[in-house]
């Protein structure tokens, strides 16, 4: 009856608090019911006013329940909108912040529950000041209300400090507890600078860790949940799939350091899991694989760079027609976009794009054929799981560029060959195998073995070829006069300059069916122009040999 | 490369009352977001004031220390560099707090043009000597780099507690004041002290006390090696090393 009420109120105010906070495109949030108590007498999530799911805000009918002797419900109510909303349009805003967020945390406290903590208090902190100092809100009424712990009044008398308000926290019971000092620091901090919470929320960890670890000590592990916070937990239950996406994506790209996306991913495997990510099925979701951090950060990576594919008349069964839609993800191609059941929008969850089937007609058509990556992965080469591997990252930016044509991907990882230092890779659609075995380093010699090539060569009628390597290889001789064969269209990648590879360029610069390309930087990897054949006219950017 | 977006062209509609094109964002022309002045802003304003004052009385300290181009620790370098650096301090009005972010902005700050060892610890124990506050905690294990010649003369009274470990010269001419190092402390430590003490929870490295006149070092860890001391007193993990039987300065032991 009482979540009725509430959820009437909810109603009442949401119209209000949209134009407050600018119209955000946020959902009616919800009222949840009273759960049952527990066994042991505990109710689930008991203290935690707002939950935030995706979008879908819930607040917890019996959390107002225990606040409204205290303060009208209304009030209660309109404070935790507040709260909430101001994650979405302000801190922590998105996936990738909330990630840098916590990284930078991570840096100062070295254990990833405190991080996490630092990170939930330091959001929440920005959003409560940034709410109280640009709109009209119950949120200082909100914590003069709430019970506190140690750490969530240190918060409190920093809020009175801040913002200027009495919130009942008296200064002198702080000095006598020593956490004056811990307050003066933190109330330096410049909160509502975005360009700055990097720095920020280093400053914000070292003056609280202190704190954290004696109430960590106190209350013993809490299984990797951190404290119930009253205005809500900041897990990824806040953001969507496509929003973990785009994220872990923007997080690869502004690191650029595998070491860092790994320990971030690592720390967050758990709830990245329970979002999809297990590295089975497209895009990195599904579930049942553990998740490797340091696939996922090539996947992402390579997701930032589109490299061109140029198409080859094929001989063609038939040619391609719309058949039935699916739905868009980001990194998609726009041009199948149908753009009249995704109501003329580019949005994840409601743009659609039309899966085209083969017709029966027969004749020629333009397609991209399938593609053999041979990747070298001897000593002179990085190894992928330590650092960013330009090699590992371009051979990634073309196995998307192939997937994305709906041609299969054939990989051969190559060191020393002959003496068994290689990984073959049958055609296959599905990316994580393809990563898989792009990422695997075996650090020996370097030699190909074209028996292992040939097999994978005979059975395509048109392929394309495409190898990286820093060309440090023995049988140099052997792959130069295999190329000097084969007519298939060749793109060679090589990393960095050097003598062998100037031997390379000068050997096949006749065959037109042979384009290279060098990568000194990751910025060259989007200059690579895939199965192109030579013309007489060429961008200037583009090297020719 | 991502093209540069090109800017839109304002929206506009025929008034049907006027007859005239209207852009119908007008009204909100004046629009501003009523906003609340917090504590918060004259605390941050503040802050960036003093940090500001602080870092130029660093680079006149390095542009005054360039003119020798290679900064040698000689203790008349290190006397001279003091001075300079006294003068800025007092200029100052500043708070323990900023001595710690001024260490941190040191590395991280783009404003700094760089960090020079031996000068930011000339000028952060500058700092710490005319500092207001008699205790002062610099929370520095994160700083990727260790300031060398942190407690360079800090006076009786005063007590400086660093969290991380501090470069070589530690501590040197220590005028009775008290220096804890919640970490390790490299060579020269203490050297040349008059008087006071110097705590270091882990190890220490090579000349510790050199030339020290009075005072005593007290290390948690391991000395690496003694250097020529006049007087005073070492002890390591609560043992008497000096004086002691040991003899010779920088053997291990």
């Amino acid at each position: 009856m009482e979540e009725q009420n509430y959820q009437s109120i909810v109603e009442k105010i949401w119209p209000k608090l949209k134009k407050k906070h600018l119209y955000p495109q946020i959902p009616v949030p919800r009222i949840r019911e009273a759960t049952p108590p527990k066994q042991d007498g505990m109710e689930e999530n008991e203290g935690v006013g707002l939950e935030m799911k995706e979008k879908q805000m819930t607040i917890n009918g019996a959390f107002i329940s225990r606040m409204k002797d205290k303060m009208p419900g209304h009030q209660v109510i309109e404070a935790l909108l507040d709260h909430g909303i101001t994650h979405y349009t302000f801190c922590p805003w998105d996936f990738q912040t909330h990630l840098m967020l916590y990284a930078e945390a991570k840096k100062v406290t070295g254990d990833k529950e405190l991080a996490k903590q630092v990170a939930n208090y330091f959001i929440d902190v920005i959003a409560d000041t940034h709410c109280v100092k640009k709109r009209f809100t119950e949120i200082p009424e909100l914590h003069r209300n709430l019970t506190k712990g140690t750490v969530e009044e240190v918060i409190a008398f920093l809020y009175q400090k801040i913002w200027g308000v009495d919130l009942g926290i008296s200064p002198s019971k702080m000095s006598v507890k020593g956490h004056g000092d811990v307050v003066r620091r933190l109330a330096r901090i410049p909160y509502l600078d975005r360009s700055r919470w990097g720095e920020s929320i280093k400053k914000f960890a070292r003056s609280l860790k202190p704190l954290l670890v004696v109430e960590q000590k106190e209350q013993g592990p809490r299984g990797g949940k951190g404290d119930r916070h009253p205005q809500g937990e900041h897990d990824l239950n806040h953001y969507s799939n496509e929003e973990i996406d785009q994220g872990l994506r923007d997080y690869a790209k502004q690191t650029m350091a595998l070491s860092e996306f790994k320990d971030v991913v690592e720390d967050f495997s758990d709830e990245l899991k329970g979002t999809g990510y297990g590295m089975e099925g497209g895009m990195g979701r599904g579930r049942g694989n553990p998740i490797d951090a340091d696939i996922l950060f090539y996947m992402k990576l390579a997701e930032n760079y589109s490299i061109p594919l140029k198409k080859l008349p094929l001989d063609e069964k038939g040619s391609l027609h719309p058949h039935s839609h699916s739905p868009w993800e980001i990194g998609s191609p726009y041009q199948d976009v149908d753009i009249w059941t995704s109501f003329g929008k580019i949005m994840p969850g409601i743009t659609q794009i039309w899966t085209k089937k083969e017709g029966k007609g027969r004749g020629k058509s333009e397609g991209s054929p399938d593609c053999l990556i041979a990747i070298d992965s001897s000593g002179s080469m990085i190894n992928p799981r330590k650092s960013l591997s330009y090699a590992v990252l371009g051979a990634a930016c073309a196995t998307n560029a192939y997937l994305q044509n709906n041609s299969k991907v054939a990989v051969y990882n190559f060191s020393d060959a002959p003496m068994g230092g290689k990984d073959i890779l049958d055609y296959t659609d599905q990316r994580e195998d393809i990563y898989r075995v792009l990422c695997k380093y075996f650090g020996g010699g370097t030699a190909l073995d074209l028996e292992d090539l040939m097999p994978l060569i005979r059975v395509k009628k048109s392929l394309d070829f495409f190898i990286i390597t820093d060309m440090k290889i023995t049988n140099l001789e052997t792959l130069i006069g295999f190329f000097e064969q084969i007519q298939n269209r060749v793109t060679a990648v090589h990393i960095g300059d050097n003598p062998y590879a100037a031997r390379f360029q000068k050997a096949v610069e006749k065959k037109k069916n042979i384009s290279i390309y060098t990568v000194k930087r990751k910025e060259d990897i989007p200059y690579i122009v895939l199965g192109r054949i030579r013309d007489y006219f060429n961008p200037t950017h583009i090297k020719n040999y | 490369m991502k093209a540069t977006p090109q800017r839109k062209k304002p929206i506009f509609y025929l008034s049907k009352e006027s007859g005239t094109i209207k852009n119908p964002f007008e009204e909100f022309k004046y629009f501003t977001v009523p906003t609340h002045d917090l504590p918060l802003d004259q605390i941050v304003q503040s802050t960036e004031a003093v940090m500001d004052r602080i870092r130029w009385g660093y680079e006149k300290l390095l542009e005054e220390e360039a003119k020798e181009l290679v900064w040698m620790v000689q203790y008349n370098t290190i006397i001279k560099a003091y001075e300079v650096a006294e003068k800025y301090v007092k200029e100052v009005d500043y708070a323990a707090e900023d001595i710690e972010d001024f260490c941190f902005a040191l590395e991280n700050t783009q404003k700094i043009p760089y960090l020079i060892p031996g000068p930011a610890g000339v000028y952060i124990s500058a700092l710490c000597n005319y500092a207001k506050e008699e205790e002062i905690v610099l929370k520095l294990s994160e700083l990727k780099t260790e300031i060398n010649l942190l407690g360079f003369r800090l006076p009786k009274g005063k007590r400086l507690m660093i969290d991380g470990d501090t470069g070589d010269f530690t501590g040197i001419g220590l005028e009775g004041g008290e220096l804890a190092v919640e970490g390790n402390a490299k060579n020269w430590t203490g050297a040349g002290m008059r008087g006071g003490k110097i705590l270091v929870k882990k190890n220490i490295g090579l000349h510790t006390g050199e030339w020290m006149m009075g005072g005593e070092i007290y290390v948690g860890g391991r000395v690496r090696g003694l250097g020529n001391i006049v007087e005073g007193k070492v002890y390591e993990r609560d043992k008497l090393v000096y004086p002691g039987k040991t003899k010779y300065p920088n053997l291990y032991y």
